[in-house]
């Protein structure tokens, strides 16, 4: 059964069932692989995406209830890397083996989204994704800076 | 064994597909017609494999393009421990070459094997570990045809990932490949017009005659470098740290702007034009098979083509591990490969000797085998006698679980099988090993195997030991012409990949008047086929007792080992400096000064470093000033090496732990001493390894164990299996590095053990209660 996505701004005619989990249909059909698959179950966050201003584990989630819904994946965040978040990721060299980083960019990303000025405790609290390589204390860092890259460029 | 049907992978696509098959190029990287327009928007996916180049390399490592591109070709994998770019900063320092236009691809793990290496690779200069000129001392295994200890003069020396050795045994070899192709070009400049090398000089890729005021670069000088020799390349020489401009300097990861891109291709993100994806199941417990399985059950589900039965791989391409046989279903999409496969009815056929196994009888083994008679290691004095002299006998039983290496990416790989070669894409850290499994088990010669790789999502220890590959030629020999990409869910990487031994060490010290040991015996004991590579590593002999005794004791279990990040150093360790603190504080004397006290008492040679260690790691945290109550520091000493005088790596560590009375423990802070040698290539790479190991041995020490049930690992996914998150990483970390005499023998598995000793001193300091079985979050650590 066929069904419309609108991920990165772009109409996607998508043919699959519509109960595939959003995170296959993004990796499988549509071809976008900067979103990752590592446990299946919603708990560690490789697979974050960003569906209507939120983020969402997108491994546990059928497609379908994404129909009619704004999505954006890493590869939406900027054409070529210069979203301030990435940015940020960049200026910290963040990511070691780095399959963890795009979910935990679009988790900041959601973040900064609701709160553009966050503290460690927010940080905490909404960045709850997993890196086995240990790279968190890169991560609390380049959030905090592309904090800051966003007020500039708002003002 | 295969119950396939032809796959209708269109015509248009085999014919692209058969054509590379049958042609010197491999396959690139395939995108889906849907995401053609946004691949285009966006630049698309990267690929990083090896590929044939249009212009003339000037060695095997370097390809110069016209617009002065530097390829620099790594035969390391990139898992996250920065190889991408400390290999490549190493070549790009004696090219001389602008390291923004350097781009690192993959060798040819082929071409690896094929060709010999250049003579002038093959001998070492220099005078060991302690000439700062040298080569250092790059190990390599004896010759072995399958390449499991590498092929010592193939055509990289070692194209293999593994033992933190990357920089160590790479860097006298790079250099020297950097500084040929300099002076390859220099010698072409100077034909070209006709002046002495001696008055040419070369910088960021540009090469100057000063004399004439010419100029030229090393894009437009490359293609003649590739047509001239160099008459004497045994006298090309490297240079020494204190010549270093680019090594040594802080250099950002070459792959990360990718990275934070989604631009990364690892292994599971390859697509190529007419791949079918296989899910499979592998029976839970290890040595099992399939007793039946019923096809028909999901034939008809949406895009199933086939399913077959895979038999237990072979134990001869998996280092003799024997894990699992099992079933694959393939499909057009991998979750419906997995749905279906999900739905199937299987029946296991489980030895019952086997479905025996569970974690408390696998104790009872372990223990057990304490009491009979061990491999004696290391038996120095007397130490019966000195036992009966003691004041005081200290004694402890320490454990360490199963554990594996749960890295982000579940095992994967790619396989194209046709009638005369084998296509593989993979994260792999052995390719060599990979190249032998893909011929015994096709039956096609090693030569026509192309190993084509891909960043991996984490390795922690040669993630290729499970047998990800092995299934997928299995399941791609069977289904030749159509290429099968292999991914395995979470819960089956936990069954597929192999496990550091559970493990346990029994420590009993007698201490003189003074409290200072006069006898120690160390027992450690874990399954067989766990030591070699988990404990090649000497318990006690850093500190100093007159009398002492090491046995290694051993039992039989089915589980699959192997070697986890840090090997059986990171439990030695744990073992080591959780006894050494309960010595200290049974003598009554400060931890770090029993440490620094029986350290100097040795006479090993790089006792010094290991006090300096020590002193600085101390001095950085304030050792001695008053915490608050419910906090407390602890110290342990990192090393490996240090009991020669030959390459080691040594370090020290305080960390500042805090405990609610409710028993929630808090790493507050680490303080870390870390001696550099000579020079590190990358410190910035340095850094993060340290940094990410704090977080490796902290999960080791609070959340990770796997136990067994029946037969079967239980913890098989993260709900069960707990990684810590953000919140968890210490707030506050400060390093310190300090300047050596030999060079390093890496750093980049066996850092920040000390995290597990020390929770667990701090936890005693704290409660009053000491805990010697990991993880200590299970334990009670509440305290009033």
């Amino acid at each position: 059964m066929a069904f419309d996505l609108n991920i990165n701004g772009m109409r996607h005619n998508i043919d699959a069932d519509p109960q595939t989990p959003l995170l296959w249909v993004i990796r499988d059909y549509i071809g976008l692989t900067g979103t990752k698959f590592s446990c299946g179950i919603g708990q560690c966050g490789a697979c974050t995406l960003n569906v209507d201003g939120q983020a969402v584990r997108s491994c546990s989630v059928p497609a379908n209830t994404a129909v009619g819904k704004r999505i954006t994946t890493i590869e939406g965040l900027s054409p070529d890397g210069s979203h301030p978040i990435q940015v940020a990721w960049k200026e910290f060299d963040t990511p070691q083996c780095g399959y963890c980083q795009s979910g935990m960019i679009m988790s900041a990303f959601a973040l900064l989204q609701r709160r553009p000025n966050p503290s460690d405790a927010d940080i905490n609290a909404a960045v709850t994704n997993i890196c086995r390589c240990g790279t968190y204390h890169r991560i609390r860092q380049a959030i905090h800076l592309a904090a800051d890259l966003m007020k500039e460029g708002r003002r | 064994m295969s119950e396939n049907t032809v796959s209708d992978v269109n015509r248009r696509e085999f014919l692209a597909m058969a054509a590379a098959a049958q042609g010197a190029f491999i396959l690139g990287f395939w995108v889906p017609p849907q995401a053609n327009a946004q691949a285009k928007l966006q630049t698309g996916p990267r690929p990083v494999w090896y590929e044939d180049s249009p212009t003339p390399e000037v060695n095997a490592w370097i390809v110069i393009a016209p617009d002065d591109t530097v390829t620099i070709r790594i035969a390391q994998t990139e898992l996250g421990q920065g190889v991408w770019t400390s290999n490549a900063m190493m070549v790009a320092e004696e090219l001389q070459c602008d390291w923004n236009k350097v781009r690192p691809q993959y060798a040819s793990a082929n071409r690896d094997a094929r060709e010999r290496a250049p003579e002038w690779t093959l001998k070492v200069m220099g005078n060991g570990a302690a000439d700062p000129k040298g080569g250092g001392e790059p190990g390599f295994g004896p010759r072995d045809p399958h390449g499991v200890n590498g092929i010592p003069d193939s055509l990289y020396r070692r194209m293999r990932t593994n033992a933190a050795s990357s920089v160590k045994d790479g860097r006298y070899y790079l250099q020297l490949a950097g500084a040929e192709a300099r002076e390859r070009l220099l010698l072409a400049a100077a034909q070209q017009w006709n002046v002495q090398v001696s008055e040419l000089t070369a910088k960021d890729s540009v090469i100057t005659h000063a004399k004439s005021g010419r100029t030229t670069t090393y894009g437009q000088i490359a293609g003649r470098a590739a047509a001239t020799p160099h008459p004497n390349p045994e006298k090309i020489t490297i240079k020494s740290p204190d010549q270093w401009t680019l090594m040594g300097t802080e250099r950002k990861n070459l792959d990360v702007p990718d990275k934070v891109a989604g631009r990364t291709v690892y292994g599971i993100d390859v697509r190529v034009p007419g791949m079918k994806w296989a899910a499979v199941k592998a029976c839970p417990v290890y040595g099992g098979n399939v007793k039946s399985y019923n096809f028909d059950a999901v034939r008809q589900m949406p895009g199933v083509r086939s399913a077959m039965q895979f038999p237990i791989p072979d134990p001869a391409l998996t280092r003799g591990r024997i894990f699992s046989g099992g079933v694959a279903v393939v499909a057009d999409h991998w979750h419906q490969a997995k749905t279906a496969l999900d739905r199937m009815p299987i029946e296991w056929d489980i030895p019952p000797e086997r479905a025996a196994f569970n974690t408390a009888n696998m104790r009872d083994a372990l223990l057990a085998a304490f009491a009979k008679p061990g491999k004696v290691r290391v038996n120095q004095g007397n130490v019966d006698d000195a036992f009966a002299r003691a004041a005081k006998v200290v004694e402890a039983t320490y454990s360490t679980p199963y554990l594996p290496r749960a890295r982000m990416e579940p095992g994967n790989a790619t396989v194209l099988v046709t009638d005369n070669r084998v296509d593989i894409w993979v994260g792999d850290q052995s390719p060599q090993e990979t190249r032998f499994s893909c011929s015994k088990i096709t039956g096609i010669p090693e030569q026509n195997v192309y190993v084509n790789l891909c960043h991996l999502g984490g390795g922690f220890g040669r993630n290729g030991n499970g047998p990800q590959a092995e299934q997928a030629i299995m399941i791609a020999n069977a289904h030749r012409g159509t290429p099968i990409h292999l991914l395995w869910t979470r819960e089956e990487d936990f069954i597929g990949t192999t496990y550091r031994a559970m493990g346990m060490a029994r420590l009993k010290a007698g201490l003189d008047g003074d409290g200072w040991p006069i006898a120690l015996e160390v027992r450690t004991v874990m399954q067989e086929d766990g030591f070699g590579p988990e404990s090649s590593f000497d318990v006690a002999s850093r500190y100093y007792v007159p009398n002492y005794r090491f046995s290694n004791h051993t039992t039989k279990f089915h589980v699959p080992v192997g070697t986890r990040r840090g090997i059986g150093q990171a439990a030695h360790e744990f073992y080591r400096e959780s006894f050494m603190s309960e010595l200290a504080h049974a003598a009554g004397i400060d931890p770090y000064r029993y440490r620094r006290e029986l350290i100097s008492r040795t006479s090993l040679p790089y006792k010094d470093d290991m006090i300096r260690a020590l002193d600085i790691a101390a001095d950085m945290s304030g050792w001695g000033k008053p915490l608050p109550k419910g906090t407390a520091r602890a110290i342990a000493l990192e090393e490996r090496g240090a009991e020669t005088n030959r390459m080691a790596t040594i370090s020290a560590m305080v960390h500042t732990v805090s405990i609610s009375r409710e028993g929630k423990v808090r790493l507050e802070r680490v303080d870390i001493a870390h001696e550099t040698g000579f020079g590190l290539v990358n410190p910035l790479s340095v850094k993060k390894q340290l940094e990410g190991q704090i977080a490796w041995f902290y999960n080791d020490a609070m959340h990770q164990a796997n136990t067994i049930k029946d037969g079967h690992i239980v913890e098989n996914n993260f709900n069960t299996f707990r990684i810590s998150h953000i919140d968890e990483y210490p707030p506050e970390i400060n390093m310190r590095f300090f300047k050596t005499g030999h060079w390093l023998l890496g750093m980049g598995h066996d850092r920040s053990t000390s995290v597990q000793s020390a929770i667990g001193d701090a936890i005693f300091q704290i409660t009053g209660k000491r805990f010697r079985d990991l993880p200590y979050g299970g334990h009670d650590l509440s305290w009033t």
